[in-house]
């Protein structure tokens, strides 16, 4: 310890062994993940995403919903997400392969949003949860309850999570 | 003033006055964030969107409060123990101000245009490099004064600030890169950005913290520290295992299996150095009375405390890495409250115990309220206690009463801030006029 | 510092040195770089602490093994479920799914020198498999066709051979002869069921050891469809 070198050096080498461990031998084996059709000759999942939906992932950033809201389903093992219906299968890293930045989130203050776009029936079942009181800061109504732009590309984004389909992962039972 | 504290007035003002000013700052977005998750809200304006203010209040905590706060007072104490006398002190005092530019730049961001999708990299990103290049000015006097030490003087304390000080950039340099620059696929962001997080909260914040610990227990005490020839192990394996702990916040969560075990095996692990720390430093407050000492000095009432509550948050984490537990634990308010207990309880009661005695050495003066040195530590104590308590009631599911009592302590904590903030410009403008009254003394 | 601190200091023991803050900083690191050295030696005398700190260490090196052997499914990139059944890659009850990609390269490297790359067969010599009632219908036959052969006389869509087909299969595993028979049921026009291994695997036992079949004894075990 008595050589200033060996202290940095070691110091240096001891925050970057996790960040080698962990980040570059996860990125090694989930890099060159891709679309996957679940069985032989299916679509390839997960879907692309509508271009308004693109768009409402900026609202939904720019609001911070990550704040209150995971995207995520756990397996049946850990924790009661599935029983509680957030989802059929737990989510895979596959299912988040065509999101450019991952909003997994990790607290739940409201529901889970992960399968959001599946549970809500219609359009109008998305607008009339964003009215809420809660969900207020940032969303723009008119007079007579029509939504204004980036809501409506807030909830085509929102209708289009969903992982309601078969990953070669995790198969939907 | 000695010779040592004459050339780092002018930077350690200025970066210690920044310090105070951000914490304040935090406690007014933190306490605006908890009034708006009361039933009655904040009101429909976009800015007080519940996640913009407290992104905000995380990085001005994070980055403002605790960033220029350990930039003063790691340089300060290496400078003490090597005996290192600064030169070219206005490097330090430019990169804090290019660091807090950017920072207000963040702030202003976040609170307008919105947070990005990783709490404590969620700013624009022609940040981070400002941050990045401000840090090494500003972040790296530690290593300097350590290497340039002239009495070859060699102590834990240094060990925890250099290697905090270092560790730091390097991974918010990486973090930056797998993160904002050239993203990782999919998950694996969530993985690099978990990674950054337990650096920054273990080894920047802990490590400096810690560092204070073992400085401010011995010499206030006026005693060794308890097998102290374990402090190098402790030290060590500290650092070695804080980066793997990351990804126990990921557990359930669609990153591979092995990975999620890598975490619980690194929060377990760290059971380790907190059994050593805790043998050096709550060893030597347990003798002959040290509890009761450390209650009669203002610094180190404050740093025993936070040295408690940090071992106990690496405990509480070990704990909650247990599947069973984490089962139910995860995506509640616990975390909430492990954070509050660490970064708050922890590492800032740390950062003030070192400022009560660093900020009159480094001035001149001494501190003016004693009134406000006790509003201060009361408040923050009752404060921390009462977001702690509230974030953990609330596990098993949110209620406005509890929220009630989380705003309470907020603006508990906002009134605490005030009374310090206040006090330590007082201290840090008015010293210099009255040298005589605190003797210089080694 | 206030006014509490410095009444206390009065009272406070000064082993340490001079100074109202206790140890001076020079008196600290002297202090401990003394303890630091001799540590071979604790001022106290014998010491059982540097012992069960590296028993400790191994105790927790070891628990830290076993967890992450138990807990990583081999360090798969897919396993994100602890409690999902294993996958075939790990020891366990395997599960098996028929993959046509797979059998495309088996087929090609043991069956395309005959049945061509095309699955058309050379006219007059070796029979065609696309588009044949002889690879779709019940799995047991082209299972039994690959595993021990088939010699004789046959007449497929008009044409005759007179084929002799060796015993292919059986140098291949369950598994692999289970990918081809499922590739060549999906491929070229064909629009059979996938076949498991499992099926082979039951087909192989009970053939024993017996050799070729011919082509009246194979449909009259298993006629063919449509």
């Amino acid at each position: 310890m008595k050589n200033f070198r060996y202290l940095v050096l070691g110091a240096l080498v001891a925050t970057a062994l996790p960040f080698t461990g962990l980040v570059v031998g996860s990125q090694a084996q989930l890099g060159s993940l891709g679309r996957a059709p679940a069985e032989e000759g299916g679509p390839l999942m997960p879907p692309l995403e509508p271009g308004q939906a693109v768009q409402g992932r900026e609202v939904y950033l720019s609001l911070g919903c990550v704040s209150c809201h995971t995207q995520q389903v756990r397996p049946a093992g850990q924790g009661r997400d599935i029983a509680a219906g957030l989802g059929g299968r737990p989510s895979v890293a596959r299912d988040y392969v065509l999101q450019p930045v991952v909003l997994l989130g990790d607290r739940r203050i409201g529901p889970d949003l992960a399968n959001y776009g599946s549970r809500a029936k219609s359009e109008s079942d998305v607008l009339a949860a964003l009215r809420k009181p809660v969900h207020a800061p940032g969303l723009r109504f008119d007079a007579d309850g029509k939504p204004d732009a980036r809501v409506t590309a807030l909830a085509a984004y929102l209708r289009s999570l969903r992982q309601d389909y078969s990953s070669p992962e995790a198969p939907l039972k | 003033m000695s010779r040592i504290d004459a050339p780092l007035r002018v930077p350690f003002t200025l970066l210690f006055g920044s310090a105070a000013l951000w914490l304040t700052l935090a406690s007014v977005f933190s306490l605006l964030a908890k009034v708006q998750l009361l039933p009655s809200g904040l009101g429909a304006c976009e800015w007080f969107a519940h996640g913009r203010l407290e992104a905000a209040a995380r990085n001005a905590f994070v980055y403002g409060w605790a960033g220029n706060a350990l930039f003063a007072l790691n340089l300060w104490l290496l400078s003490q123990l090597g005996r290192f006398e600064i030169r070219n002190g206005w490097m330090a005092a430019i990169g804090g101000l290019f660091w807090n530019l950017a920072l207000t730049w963040c702030t202003v961001s976040v609170i307008v245009h919105g947070p990005g999708a990783y709490a404590l990299l969620d700013f624009p990103a022609g940040a981070g490099p400002v941050l990045a290049v401000s840090f090494a000015l500003a972040g790296l006097w530690p290593v300097v004064a350590y290497a340039k030490r002239p009495t070859g003087h060699n102590f834990a304390a240094q060990w925890f600030v250099v290697g905090a000080s270092v560790a730091f950039l390097l991974a918010f340099v990486l973090a930056q890169v797998t993160v904002v620059w050239a993203p990782a696929s999919g998950v694996v962001q969530a993985v690099a950005h978990s990674w950054y997080v337990r650096s920054v909260e273990l080894l920047w914040l802990g490590g400096s913290a810690l560092g204070f610990g073992y400085y401010f227990v011995s010499k206030v005490l006026a005693r060794p520290l308890h097998a102290y020839y374990l402090a190098s192990v402790a030290f060590w394996t500290y650092f070695l295992f804080a980066g793997w702990t990351a990804p126990a916040a990921l557990i359930g969560s669609p990153v591979p299996l092995w990975v999620q075990s890598a975490g619980v095996v690194g929060c377990v692990m760290m059971l380790v150095p907190v059994l050593l720390i805790g043998l050096n430093l709550l060893g030597a407050l347990s003798k002959e009375g040290g509890w009761s000492r450390a209650w009669n000095s203002t610094s180190l009432r404050f740093i025993s405390l936070g040295l408690t509550s940090i071992l106990a948050s690496i405990v509480l984490a070990a704990w909650s890495s247990d599947r069973a537990v984490n089962a139910a634990l995860r995506f509640t308010s616990f975390s909430e409250g492990q954070g509050v207990l660490l970064l708050y309880a922890g590492v800032t009661m740390c950062v003030f115990g070192a400022s009560y005695a660093a900020l009159p050495r480094v001035s001149g003066g001494r501190w003016p309220s004693a009134a406000a040195i006790h509003t201060h530590f009361w408040a923050s104590l009752l404060g921390a206690v009462g977001t702690v308590v509230s974030a953990f009631a609330q596990v098993g599911g949110r209620s406005p009463d509890w929220a009630f009592v989380a705003a309470g302590s907020s603006a508990l904590l906002l009134l605490g801030h005030l009374a310090f903030a206040s006090n330590a410009f007082a201290t840090l403008i008015g010293g210099g006029e009255s040298p005589q009254s605190h003797p210089a003394h080694d | 510092m206030n006014d509490r601190n410095r009444h206390s200091d009065r009272n406070r023991p000064r082993q340490g040195g001079p100074g109202p803050e206790g140890f001076s900083d020079g008196r600290l690191v002297e202090v401990h770089s003394h303890i630091a050295r001799d540590k071979q030696e604790p001022a106290q005398g014998f010491s059982m602490t540097p012992i069960f700190v590296v028993f400790l260490f191994c105790a927790f090196g070891f628990w830290a093994g076993l967890y992450l052997t138990r807990n990583s499914r081999g360090f798969s990139a897919s396993a994100f479920d602890l409690d999902a059944p294993v996958a075939s890659a790990s020891v366990g009850p395997a599960v098996f799914e028929p993959d046509a990609a797979k059998g495309e390269k088996l087929y090609l490297a043991n069956c395309a020198a005959c049945h061509q790359p095309t699955g058309m067969g050379l006219p007059g010599a070796f029979p065609p498999l696309a588009n044949s009632p002889w690879v779709a219908g019940d799995e047991k036959r082209i299972i039994k066709i690959i595993l021990v052969g088939m010699a004789g006389e046959v007449e497929i869509a008009g044409a005759k051979y007179n084929g002799n087909m060796p015993n292919v299969g059986a140098a291949l595993k369950d598994a692999q002869i289970a990918h081809i028979a499922t590739y060549v049921r999906s491929a070229w026009g064909n629009a059979a069921e996938p076949v498991m291994d499992v099926s082979v695997a039951e087909v192989r036992k009970a053939l024993g050891s017996r050799g070729q079949y011919s082509p009246k004894e194979i449909l009259e075990a298993h006629p063919l469809g449509k």
